[in-house]
């Protein structure tokens, strides 16, 4: 009822546009009320004021299309994605131990669509013109737009001597290669040896291989009662948790794992499942190669890479606006954009509000808000049933121009608990359910 | 949960946002703020997640946002979470949580 009113009190003060006039919240009702009623999800009285097209549906890509249509006036917004949906790579190292199936990780595009209005293209982005605000599909086809937001998320380096193999899956973007690594595991004889390999920084979630690696020494305890895993670290310690991960390495799963940091891997011979690096050789019957990482494929090609040694995307933390001169109109977010900010999903969620209303602003005449706030969090899962977390927040630092972490707020958990581990599911389904739906 | 109230907030911001269509983004002080709570409390504060935000009073979700800064109930995560935000931001964030409608998410 209250809706009806709203929307016709809006109709009857008769405004140009009644998205404009509604904004926030309310342009959700007018979708709402639209779903039932028709096929096409816009509703035909929409005029649009301005056009985002948003590169990659992953955590950073669905939030930044989701806030655009419910914060930005009239906006109308093409999400780009080559995959019919998402697989998270939150929660799947739970896939591994088999406690979780990997359609549990999937998300797909369908509310963004009905609810939000977004219009969504399934392709491949060959390449954008950051200057003309133009984007090539794989058929041909060429969009324009007021703005870009990119969002691909992670690449990888290439491994000396990897090739084409699959018997080193890295399972660092969730997928087959979860599946492939999951299935691996499980043919693993009963006295086998895990290799998991952290890359140096910065890479997407820090305290992941960590959690992996606890996890995977758990699940060993379990279902193989003499295995080993090798955790080689590129880094020279724990980058992240030292507290948590190294109570669970050098206490709890003390007879299971051996921590190897400084070993940067060289190269690999998957033939002998041997990996070659700086602090020897190591064989095992299953490797988890998590290779360096670097900004997505797009980021590079269009030359927005110019900071991290060329490695990720310089971005003013304001609106997230690349800072390559002449390509202010196009954004990165997420993963890919280089920040003092940790490369994660629920950063990544965070980065996309920030940027989905500095774009609401600046295409409605204003300028970004100039003190935004952001925050991350994680649950690390150290056992099948017990969990730490992790939180801090940033403030914009003008002197720096960069986020800068309020250091009160930096803070885990101490120790692991099976609260924590139930608390990690319901931040799992928040964060999804904020991001798809 | 069906009060008249959130009808006539969003008609006043209706109002204000037909007056200056320019400013009908940027006129929401502090829910850029109030985002950072969405992703353990769901969007707008209403779930699904952690403790609904949305709909309680200014005061009360001031007072137990100080409260957990203030680091007397204990050293969980929402403890640390609440101290990455000044007085005023916080201010600013319960103000804005306040004004939103509870929904059925």
């Amino acid at each position: 009822m209250k809706r009806r009113q709203l929307l016709s009190l809006a109709a009857a003060m008769s405004s140009g546009s009644l998205l404009s006039a509604c904004g926030g919240g309310d342009t959700t009702a007018t979708f709402e009320r639209a779903q039932g009623a028709m096929e096409q999800p816009m509703a035909a009285t929409t005029t649009y004021k301005s056009r985002v097209i948003v590169i990659g549906g992953g955590l950073g890509g669905a939030t930044v299309a989701k806030y655009l249509r419910l914060w930005g006036d009239a906006i109308e917004v093409t999400l780009v994605e080559r995959d019919t949906s998402y697989t998270s790579c939150i929660l799947s190292s739970l896939v591994l131990t088999g406690q979780r199936s990997l359609s549990n990780q999937s998300f797909n595009y369908d509310k963004l669509i009905s609810k939000y209005g977004i219009k969504r293209i399934q392709g491949e982005v060959v390449s954008i013109d950051p200057v003309a605000v133009k984007v090539t599909l794989a058929d041909g086809k060429i969009l324009s737009a007021d703005r870009i937001v990119l969002a691909p998320g992670i690449d990888f380096d290439e491994v000396p001597g990897l090739g084409t193999s699959d018997k080193m899956p890295h399972a660092w973007k969730a997928g087959p290669q979860t599946a492939l690594l999951a299935s691996q595991l499980k043919a693993m004889p009963t006295n086998g040896t895990v290799i998991l390999s952290i890359p140096p920084t910065p890479y997407r979630a820090a305290p992941a291989p960590y959690e992996r690696a606890s996890l995977i020494a758990d699940w060993i305890k379990t279902k193989k009662p003499q295995g080993k895993l090798v955790v080689l670290d590129a880094n020279p310690d724990f980058v992240i948790e030292k507290d948590n991960f190294s109570k669970a390495f050098f206490d709890l799963h003390k007879n299971i794992v051996t921590y190897v940091p400084n070993a940067a891997v060289t190269q690999v011979d998957p033939a002998t499942m041997k990996v070659y690096t700086s602090q020897g050789v190591f064989a095992g019957d299953v490797v988890n190669l998590i290779p360096r990482q670097k900004a997505g494929k797009l980021v590079i090609s269009s030359g927005l890479n110019n900071a991290t040694s060329g490695r990720f995307a310089g971005v003013n933390v304001l609106s997230y606006a690349s800072t390559v001169a002449g390509a202010e109109k196009i954004h990165v977010i997420g993963d890919s954009s280089a920040t003092t900010q940790p490369k994660a999903g629920h950063m990544a969620n965070q980065q996309a509000k920030v940027c989905a209303d500095a774009i609401s602003r600046i295409l409605s005449g204003g300028s970004p808000d100039p003190a935004p706030v952001t925050n991350a969090a994680a649950f690390s899962a150290i056992t099948q049933d017990q969990a730490t977390w992790l939180t801090m927040g940033y403030q914009y630092d003008a002197p720096t121009l960069a986020m800068k972490v309020v250091a009160a707020s930096s803070a885990t958990s101490v120790g692991w608990s099976r609260g924590n581990f139930d608390d990690m599911g319901t931040w799992f389904q928040a964060l999804m359910t904020d991001t798809f739906a | 949960m069906h009060s008249a109230f959130p009808t006539t907030v969003a008609v006043g911001a209706l109002v204000a946002a037909l007056g200056t269509p320019a400013l009908a983004q940027v006129g929401q002080p502090g829910r850029l703020l109030a985002s950072n709570c969405f992703q353990c409390h769901g969007t707008n504060g209403n779930g699904p997640g952690f403790e609904r935000i949305a709909g309680k009073s200014t005061n009360e979700i001031y007072d137990e946002l100080k409260g957990m800064q203030s680091g007397k109930e204990g050293n969980g995560i929402m403890t640390k979470h609440a101290m990455a935000y000044t007085d005023d931001q916080l201010r600013l964030i319960s103000a804005w949580f306040a004004s939103q409608k509870t929904t059925n998410n």
